[in-house]
């Protein structure tokens, strides 16, 4: 039971929240390089913006006790908006084009 | 923290990476991206839990409100959905994929639990009245006083973004 309360304490403290971003990070990184679908990629790179984002809150929580951190994170959830916006715009481009949702035929710059 | 608080937290985690793991995994792209806002959910408790109030509010409004309903929108318009070929994921990168990121998630949190280690060694005293407080007010304050230079290029980012997307997806 005891080894139950520190697992959870663990978990709950910083390398908790350290080992979650870590995680979210490789899953997105796996996502990026083994999904074929376009929007799949794109899913996976969300993935790794927020356990960036994850992580520069949860040091400024633990290493400075300050509010930058925060602002950080906050514009990583702007950039990333911008991205996903741009990035669906091209993609819903890329299918008219191609009729395909894979981004392995996006060859045309291939001689 | 009670035990009970540390029981939700625990939870939001283990969801967040349950979720990450079916929108890396799962081969409908619809299910993945459908796990993709458990995925943000559960990242906007852990803002909460970490004393971000605001941000988890724009996380739960730009990401879960925001992108994915821009992504179900993509995918809706794109593919047919009762196609037999949905299965995307490559094969041929998976098998040395699932040899290569259990080894980098153990190096990364290996890494990291020496810098953690550090950090807290280092902490300041008053970080749990810190994670508390409410945020709102000093991070207004601080995108309009130390942070005005990045606020502004975000916002013509984001305009410049918003154009973009408009010409780019336009019909012919």
């Amino acid at each position: 039971m005891s080894g139950l309360a520190s697992g959870l304490d663990w978990l709950t403290g910083l390398h908790g929240y350290l080992a979650v971003a870590a995680s979210l990070f490789v899953l997105g990184a796996v996502a990026v390089i083994s999904r074929k679908n376009a929007i799949g990629v794109l899913l996976g790179v969300e993935l790794m913006l927020n356990a960036a984002g994850l992580n520069f809150v949860i040091f400024s929580k633990y290493r400075t006790a300050a509010i930058d951190g925060q602002i950080v994170a906050l514009f990583i959830i702007f950039i990333a908006a911008a991205e996903a916006a741009v990035a669906l715009a091209i993609i819903l481009r890329f299918y008219r084009l191609k009729h395909s949702m894979d981004a392995s035929e996006a060859n045309l710059l291939r001689d | 923290m009670t035990v009970g608080l540390k029981i939700v937290l625990a939870a939001a985690q283990i969801l967040t990476v349950l979720s990450a793991v079916a929108v890396t995994f799962h081969p409908n792209i619809l299910y993945a991206s459908i796990a993709l806002f458990f995925a943000f959910c559960g990242v906007a408790v852990m803002f909460v839990y970490a004393g971000a109030d605001f941000l988890a509010g724009a996380q739960l409004i730009v990401y879960a409100g925001g992108v994915t309903i821009l992504v179900l929108f993509a995918i809706m318009l794109t593919q047919w959905l009762y196609k037999s070929k949905l299965r995307d994921i490559r094969m041929r990168v998976v098998a040395p994929l699932a040899l290569i990121a259990p080894a980098l998630t153990y190096g990364l949190c290996v890494a990291l639990r020496g810098l953690g280690d550090h950090v807290l060694k280092t902490t300041p005293a008053n970080f749990e009245a810190f994670s508390s407080a409410p945020k709102t007010m000093p991070i207004g304050q601080a995108l309009l006083t130390n942070y005005l230079l990045p606020f502004e290029a975000i916002t013509i980012l984001l305009l410049s973004a918003l154009v973009g997307g408009v010409w780019l997806a336009r019909p012919k």
